[in-house]
Order: structure tokens, then C-alpha cells, then sequence
């Protein structure tokens, strides 16, 4: 039902711009429809695409204004009769069929990012995040707009709507590193996110100090590598170096460092903090009966005892 | 020969007093920042923390605050030094087996077991309880909370088998006590000298020291049969 109201709008919309979109290629043709259709349509089975498109959001976007709809829907041409052609640069069409697996919608459009950044692309693609995904053509890793949403819509890092934002990004990484299925497979800590946020790392980010580390700030973020990789950040005596700048704790010694591993809580800690909150309960327990015992005697002694209150 | 009783009697001398008003004033100011911290998750911390100034400032002045109750801390071991010095020092506030007896003595009164009241010396076992406290809580909050706020140096103090849970045990300990310390101080010290319906709103003594010597003989007995009584030495 929705697909045949959607293709009867796209019709009708066809129709009435048809002359306008042979003449141009710019944003306005394509926006006249895809500004105004809601929904969405299914390209394949189980694909989804959704054909709207907020105009007034993607002009306010780092992209608004002066990035056009083709540079990269390279498959479309300026005519949207003409079928979706494949004449594409190779490096965008190598990337397209790498990340396919993940990209069912418009994979040369994922791709095309690397046209105008081509340096961002690089360190992605030497990361375990672009490898996983580019050489072993997985469906596990990020591309560009799973970590900075939908490229119509990308905000600056300042931006606090930004997904990579200093106040987010945390939220962002642990939309794939909370999840069970990820961290049994890549062999991490299921609890990175949990100790991580229960950190005081953690817990300064979330009130808003500007300087607390978030996952990118050690981790790296384009590049950031697996903690086996010697290159990582984090990895062996690196992790004595990431820790110790200059801004954050200069002069970190290797005791140090193991103050945050993001393992799960040790045995010994484990039971500290029980013993401890069963002392904290017990002396509230205590106190809490021993001042109701004391109001008690009071009232009693105000009431009834009015003769001996110096005994 | 009757002695002369005077009207009321000190208590707190002025260095004591201003001990107290030190420890309560950072006392609070660590709670109303470090609470933040605790909670950093539950939803009005964002918004209290910015009341004292964002992360930043709350953090520093959680870290000023703490460094003035130690130093202020420290200052009293060397205040009881000096008054040991000369020979004031009564061991007044020592926990002692009379203070078990107060205490089963105390309950039986309060449910009615006893007519009698506890015999409180100059501090009755709650006061002792509230003075111990203090060195309960500098001893785990003070020095875990030392070691937090100088993690560099802190690390060099701790041997290399205890890195894998020592971080882990101070951060719990620091939070954990002072959740202790904090509850503490809500429902004992302030029912007792605050809501108690013979000091409400509060228990002066905070600020002039002085003791009325009827309230001595009601509340003190046996401090105030040590001072005045006929076997009194004095």
C-alpha cells in the first residue's frame, strides 16, 4: 500500500517537475520530490530505503549548500529517467563493492566520501574498523556514516548533536562495542562500556568536564587500531605514553596505567565493595533504630513522664 | 564543704570549635560535589554540578576542600599533643567496656526495660561514636582520596601485585565510606543535635562551648558527679 502511494507521488512529482530536472542537476530538481515524499521503499528484500529527505536540516549540515546530490549518488545522472549508470571512479567502485555486504541501499554513495577526504580515508583504511570491513568484507564494522550518521545531516565536532561530538561519542562507539555478539567475536571485554562509564573518566564526561578522556582520545578514531596491534595507542609501552601526556597525567609509571583496563572488576575489589556496603547498611541499620528508639523515649517521657525529667 | 558550682561550663575551647566549624564547612562542600560524582548517572547531577561550577570547578574545589579537613585533621593531633603537653589531656573520649554498659543500659531505658538512665560520662557513647567517626573516615576517605586525587605519585606507593584491584579498592572505598560518612552525619549527628526536641533547632554548644550546668547534670552525671560530686578530687 505504501509503496504504491509512494510511487504514485513519485509520479505525479515526475510529472510536474520533469522539464526543470532535465535542465538541471542541482539539489533543488532532486529536493522538489525527495524533500516532499515520506517513507519508505524497498529496493530489495529486506532493504529499506528511506526517500526522504529534511531540506532544511541537510542546508544547516557541513554538506548543505555546496555538496550536490550526484557528487555522491554518482549513479544517478542529472536525468532521474536515465537508469542508474556505472560509470564511476575506480577507487569509489572497489570501496563500493568492499563494503556491499554492509551497504545495501547506496554503496557508491558510502563510498564517495573518500573522493573529498581522502586523508580521513586512509587512516580508516588502516584501521581494524576499515580492514575488518574493506579486506575481510565484513558486515561487523563501521563505515563513515555509521559513526557520523547520515551524511545529509553531518554536524561539526563542536556541534552537540554531532555523533562524534565530545559529549557523545561514547554512545556512538558503544552502539556496536556494548553489544555481547561483537565483543565474543573480536574477543574484547563485554564490559568495556560499563567500566568505562562507571570510570571516572566516565562519570567527568557525563557531567561535562571538557577535558576527561572519551574512547577516541586513547583509542584513536580513524585509525584506531586492535589491542594486540603494537601500534595501537594503548598496546604495551605506548599506553605509558598516551596516558602520560603533558594535559593528563604526566609522569605515568607503569603501575599507573593499570588503573584502567576496562576488565572486569577483580575478585578482591569485588568483595571489598560488598563488605563495604554491608558496613554502610549495618551502621544505618543501627543508627536508623537507634534515633526511632530515642524519639520514642522522648515522646514517652514528654507524655507520661513530665515528673522526672530530672531525675 | 560544698565546692563552687558555676553556672555553666566550657566544654569546647575556642581552637576546638573552630576545628569543628573547618570540618563541617569542607565536610559539606565534599559531599555537595563528590555526590555528583557518585551519581553521575542519575538525572539531576548534570544540573547540580553545574551549580558549583561544572566538572571542572567542582573538582577542584572537592580536592581544596578535602586537603583543608586533612590538614585541619592533622592540626588536631597536634592540638591534643599540646594540651597532653599540659597535662589537660583527660582521656575523656576513649571508648571504654562502661560505654557497653551505657549503651545495653540506654536501650533498656528507651524500651522501657529501665527507669534508670544511662550514667553518661563527659561524652556518652553516641558522642565518642561521632568522634571516632571522624578518624574512621579520614583513615579510608582521607588516604583513599589523597591516592585518587595524586594518582601518579599515589602508584609508586603501591606494590606491583596490588595494581590489578588496588584502583578498584581505593575509588570504592573513597565512595562507599563517604556514602557511609554522609548518612552518618544526615540521621545520627544531626538528629542529636539538631532535631532533638531538647536542642531543636540546634545544640548552641557549636558556637559558645559552654555546657548549662544544669543541662551537665541531666545529661552528664557522671561527669558532672566526677567535677562537682563529693568525691570529686578537684
Amino acid at each position: 500500500m505504501k509503496i504504491w502511494l509512494n510511487t504514485l507521488l513519485l509520479l505525479v512529482f515526475t510529472v510536474v517537475s520533469a522539464p526543470a530536472a532535465n535542465a538541471a542537476s542541482d539539489n533543488a530538481s532532486c529536493l522538489t520530490c525527495h524533500g516532499a515524499m515520506q517513507g519508505t521503499v524497498e529496493k530489495e528484500k529486506g532493504v529499506l530505503v528511506n526517500l526522504h529527505i529534511d531540506q532544511a536540516k541537510f542546508e544547516k549540515s557541513v554538506h548543505g549548500g555546496f555538496v550536490a546530490c550526484v557528487d555522491c549518488h554518482l549513479t544517478f545522472g542529472p536525468n532521474p529517467h536515465q537508469a542508474p549508470s556505472a560509470n564511476v571512479a575506480k577507487a569509489v567502485k572497489d570501496m563500493a563493492n568492499a563494503i556491499s555486504a554492509k551497504s545495501k541501499v547506496d554503496a557508491v554513495a558510502q563510498a564517495a566520501c573518500l573522493n573529498c577526504h581522502p586523508d580521513m580515508y586512509k587512516e580508516y583504511a588502516s584501521s581494524i574498523h576499515g580492514r575488518n570491513v574493506i579486506k575481510k568484507r565484513s558486515g561487523d564494522g563501521p563505515v563513515c556514516t555509521s559513526c557520523h550518521g547520515s551524511a545529509h545531516y553531518i554536524q561539526p565536532k563542536t556541534n552537540r548533536e554531532s555523533m562524534v561530538n565530545h559529549f557523545s561519542v561514547v554512545s556512538t562507539c558503544g552502539n556496536c562495542h556494548e553489544e555481547k555478539s561483537i565483543s565474543e567475536k573480536y574477543g574484547f571485554s563485554p564490559l568495556v562500556m560499563e567500566r568505562y562509564l562507571e570510570s571516572f573518566h566516565g562519570r567527568k564526561v557525563k557531567l561535562g568536564h571538557p577535558g576527561a578522556p572519551v574512547c577516541s582520545n586513547c583509542h584513536g578514531a580513524h585509525d584506531v587500531k586492535g589491542q594486540k596491534d603494537a601500534a595501537s595507542p594503548v598496546a604495551g609501552a605506548n599506553k605509558k605514553k598516551t596516558c602520560g601526556t603533558a594535559a593528563c597525567h604526566p609522569g605515568a609509571t607503569d603501575k599507573f596505567i593499570a588503573a584502567i583496563t576496562h576488565k572486569p572488576l577483580h575478585p578482591i575489589a569485588h568483595y571489598s565493595e560488598i563488605a563495604l556496603i554491608l558496613l554502610t547498611l549495618g551502621v544505618f541499620i543501627f543508627i536508623v533504630v537507634h534515633v526511632f528508639l530515642d524519639i520514642y523515649a522522648d515522646v514517652r517521657d514528654r507524655l507520661f513522664r513530665k515528673g522526672n525529667k530530672h531525675e | 564543704m560544698n565546692k563552687h558550682i558555676p553556672a555553666e561550663i566550657e566544654r569546647f575551647d575556642l581552637s576546638a570549635r573552630i576545628q569543628h566549624v573547618i570540618m563541617f564547612t569542607t565536610f559539606l562542600l565534599l559531599s555537595f560535589t563528590g555526590w555528583g560524582l557518585k551519581y553521575a548517572y542519575a538525572d539531576p547531577s548534570s544540573a547540580w554540578i553545574t551549580i558549583w561550577g561544572g566538572a571542572k570547578t567542582a573538582g577542584i574545589i572537592h580536592r581544596t576542600a578535602g586537603i583543608i579537613m586533612l590538614l585541619d585533621f592533622l592540626y588536631h593531633q597536634f592540638y591534643l599533643l599540646n594540651l597532653w603537653r599540659k597535662k589537660d589531656l583527660r582521656l575523656t573520649v576513649v571508648p571504654m567496656p562502661k560505654d557497653v554498659v551505657d549503651f545495653f543500659q540506654n536501650v533498656a531505658y528507651y524500651v522501657g526495660l529501665s527507669k534508670k538512665k544511662a550514667n553518661f560520662g563527659k561524652f556518652s557513647y553516641m558522642q565518642k561514636f561521632d568522634y571516632w567517626a571522624v578518624y574512621w573516615g579520614m583513615f579510608i576517605i582521607g588516604t583513599s582520596g589523597l591516592f585518587l586525587a595524586f594518582p601518579v605519585m599515589a602508584s609508586y606507593v603501591f606494590p606491583t601485585w596490588s595494581i590489578s584491584w588496588a584502583w578498584d579498592v581505593l575509588f570504592i572505598m573513597h565512595s562507599d565510606e563517604a556514602l557511609l560518612a554522609i548518612v552518618f552525619i544526615l540521621f545520627f549527628h544531626f538528629y542529636n543535635e539538631h532535631l532533638r526536641s531538647d536542642v531543636f533547632p540546634m545544640n548552641y554548644m557549636w558556637l559558645t562551648g559552654k555546657m548549662p550546668i544544669e543541662e551537665l547534670k541531666h545529661k552528664h552525671p557522671a561527669e558532672y558527679e566526677y567535677l562537682y560530686g563529693d568525691k570529686g578530687k578537684k
